[in-house]
């Protein structure tokens, strides 16, 4: 009785709170308070996935349901993101019959890196793919190893883990984990790969497993990349499914030795998109030829990359993740590598939409001396905490006399629509991207680089 | 002039962008007209104290903390040499933690500390990461940062910072922070705290050119960037406080 007062209660509150915009975690929140162990109660579908890792994951959720769905199977999943219990609960519930019985032949779950622990206390994923553990929002989450013994507890015996093998922390969920229910996805050696490592820190600096130094054949970017400790034998894995070629300028990529992908967005972000998304699905037996249809040109809507006008200036917003040096990174080294005549706009205004916090540490930790170069004209800084950045532009090689300092963002655009008519890129977060968007003329908005 | 730096572990004790304390301590030795020369010691290489004028430790994860304790542990008479002989030592984070007797882990294992002081360090499967704004015991005016640490630290009589207005100190709440005697410097405050407060700069400054005998020079550069940065977090964070 519980259980069908549970469904019954969720989905009016749902179809409530669709009818007056309101979020997707409060039916789950009641139906919780109803029946606690509801979702140990419910028969959810033969598959079960779930995503998780510092980055990409909204990304990866996407097309994972784009690939299943052109596979014929019935997705659903968590589109808003609401990936705490409450929402996990709300999304099920919704799509249960009064019998408690759940529809579709796959439920799909973004899943929050410190939650997915009480999220998967009833229930557990047959899949659990794991993309990266990267420095994120250290301010709330500690640090990666942190983070990996948050996720822990939420990895049943009985999960097949689909694993990075790049990340050397990554691969540690192997540990202890029956070998036959782990597979592996990991990009082969290319041409963009360096030597040594890139970037300001060195997260692959020590073996996750027994702290002494590491070594790597290469670095695909940050600590990911082909490791092995000669102390313990911790080292990258035989990929079970792999980019076996890659030639980002061409936009092209080879998957498991046999399969062309035309790539819309050149990042290498999008090629472990990609590898996630065609692990799991072949895994749950779509056929190659209808994964690679989806794959093909794939476009990604999350409006990370905004186009629009200021002044005379043609202006692209890369939005990026403040607290993540490796979304800066990343649009950082996509503007340099862009090699026009531009200028680059930094605003750090507020560090979190969700969280006050005066933080500014991992300004240290991003690589803004990928902006000292000759293609970059002019870096205006700007926001609340324009002198942390500034100070941390003392300390790069980008010269003093080309950057410009405004604690009001207003009057920063205004400075650059009175000047020049070179493009103008924006890196900021979402956090303080509609300080910016509300006053310039958006036109379009593309998809993502990060 | 010249001066010695070394930095212990820099490849994985940096979690929160330490690395910067030393640039920024760096270039104000230099700007004095002090020739500053930078040593790193990475992990598992044996560290020479001896001709250390500053030795700095930043923040790692809790393993990693534990890994450089071991590295440490034969080093610690070495350490304390250097102390006696007059180089100054700041650890921050949770370097702080391995200057003490012991580090107990959240399972209970405990590791021995280099025992340059007597406190004692237990984590917890919690942590608490939170703006700060301390008072100096040995400076004028206010200090500001972040913490971000799972552990309390028992037994220390001469904190650096004698209280805390926001944030969590060595054992609780609002209570004393980090650790000095003579010319050793503790604290968990992360991050670049050298970067985020200018007069903590100065002071550890003040002191090289102190336990070297030499004049600070009467006209001092002027860091606008560090000051306005420092004031803008002062606002905010104590803005917080007000409610
Ligand atoms: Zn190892």
């Amino acid at each position: 009785m519980r259980l069908i007062l549970a469904v019954i209660v969720c989905k009016i509150l749902r179809l409530i709170g669709k009818l007056v915009g309101k979020g997707s975690s409060l039916p789950g929140k009641y139906a919780l308070r109803i029946c606690p162990d509801v979702l140990s109660r419910v028969r959810l579908p033969a598959h079960i996935i779930a995503v998780t890792g510092s980055n990409g994951k909204t990304s990866t959720v996407e097309m994972i349901a784009a690939v299943l769905r052109a596979g014929g199977r019935e997705v659903v999943y968590n589109a808003e993101g609401s990936n705490q219990i409450e929402g996990v609960t709300t999304l099920i519930l919704t799509h249960c019959t009064l019998g408690g019985k759940m529809r579709g032949d796959v439920l799909l779950l973004e899943s929050d890196e410190r939650y997915a622990r009480y999220s998967f206390r009833y229930f557990h994923p047959t899949h659990f793919v794991i993309t990266n553990l990267y420095r994120d929002q250290l301010t709330r989450n500690g640090h990666p190893e942190w983070v990996y013994d948050a996720i822990l507890p939420a990895i049943h015996p009985d999960t097949t883990l689909v694993l990075n093998a790049d990340d050397p922390l990554v691969a540690c969920f192997a540990r202890g984990h029956a070998p036959d229910r782990v597979k592996w996805f990991g990009l082969e050696r290319w041409s963009g790969d360096t030597e040594e490592p890139r970037g300001v820190y060195r997260d692959g600096a020590l073996c996750p497993v027994c702290k002494r130094p590491m070594e790597y054949d290469f670095y695909h970017y940050a600590h990911i990349g082909a490791y092995r400790c000669p102390a313990c034998g911790h080292r990258r894995p035989k990929p079970d499914f792999a980019v076996t070629e890659l030639d980002l300028a061409a936009g092209r990529l080879v998957l498991d030795g046999d399969t062309p992908i035309q790539l819309s967005f050149r990042s290498i972000y999008n090629v472990y998109n990609i590898l996630a998304a065609w692990s799991v699905s072949r895994l749950c037996g779509v056929e190659k030829d209808t994964a690679a249809g989806v794959i093909n040109h794939y476009i990604l809507k999350n409006g990370r990359m905004v186009q629009f006008t200021l002044g005379a200036h043609r202006g692209t917003l890369l939005t990026s993740k403040h607290e993540n040096s490796v979304a800066y990174d990343t649009n950082l080294r996509y503007i340099r590598e862009a090699g026009e005549r531009c200028s680059v706009l930094v605003i750090v205004d507020a560090i979190s939409r969700k969280y006050f916090t005066g933080e500014t540490s991992w300004l240290w930790d991003i690589d803004f001396d990928q902006l000292a170069c000759d293609t970059v004209e002019r870096v205006y800084l700007a926001g609340t905490y324009v002198n942390d950045l500034a100070l941390r532009f003392d300390y790069t090689a980008v010269p003093q006399e080309r950057i410009s300092l405004f604690a009001d963002i207003g009057q920063a655009v205004e400075a650059i629509r009175g000047s020049g008519d070179e493009p103008l890129y924006v890196v900021t977060c979402f956090s303080d991207r509609d300080k910016l968007l509300g006053r310039v003329q958006v036109e379009k908005q593309e998809a993502t680089k990060a | 002039m010249k001066l010695h730096l070394t930095h212990l572990c820099p490849e994985a004790m940096s979690l929160y962008g330490e690395y910067a304390n030393l640039l920024i301590l760096r270039r104000h030795l230099e700007d004095l007209g002090v020739e500053a020369e930078m040593e790193s010691v990475p992990l598992c290489s044996a560290p020479d104290f001896s001709q250390a004028d500053f030795i700095y430790m930043g923040c790692g994860t809790e393993r990693t903390q534990k890994a450089v304790l071991q590295w440490l542990q034969p080093h610690a008479g070495g350490l304390r040499a250097a102390l006696d002989r007059g180089a100054a030592v700041l650890f921050t984070g949770n370097a702080m933690e391995t200057l003490g007797a012991s580090v107990t882990d959240r399972d209970g294992n405990s590791w021995e500390g280099l025992g340059l002081a007597d406190f004692t360090t237990v984590e917890t499967d919690r942590r608490t990461p939170h703006d700060v704004i301390a008072t100096p015991a040995l400076w004028e005016g206010t200090a500001v940062g972040f913490m971000n640490k799972c552990s309390t630290t028992s037994g220390v009589t001469t904190p650096l910072f004698t209280a805390l207005s926001m944030g969590f100190g060595n054992d609780r709440e609002g209570g004393g922070e980090g650790f000095v005697s003579g010319d050793l410097y503790a604290t968990h405050i992360t991050g670049p705290v050298l970067v985020k407060n200018p007069a903590f700069t100065d002071y550890l400054v003040g002191r090289l050119f102190a336990l070297h005998g030499w004049d600070l020079p009467e006209a001092r550069p002027a860091y606008p960037h560090e000051a306005a940065a420092y004031a803008v977090t002062c606002r905010e964070l104590t803005a917080r406080l007000g409610g």
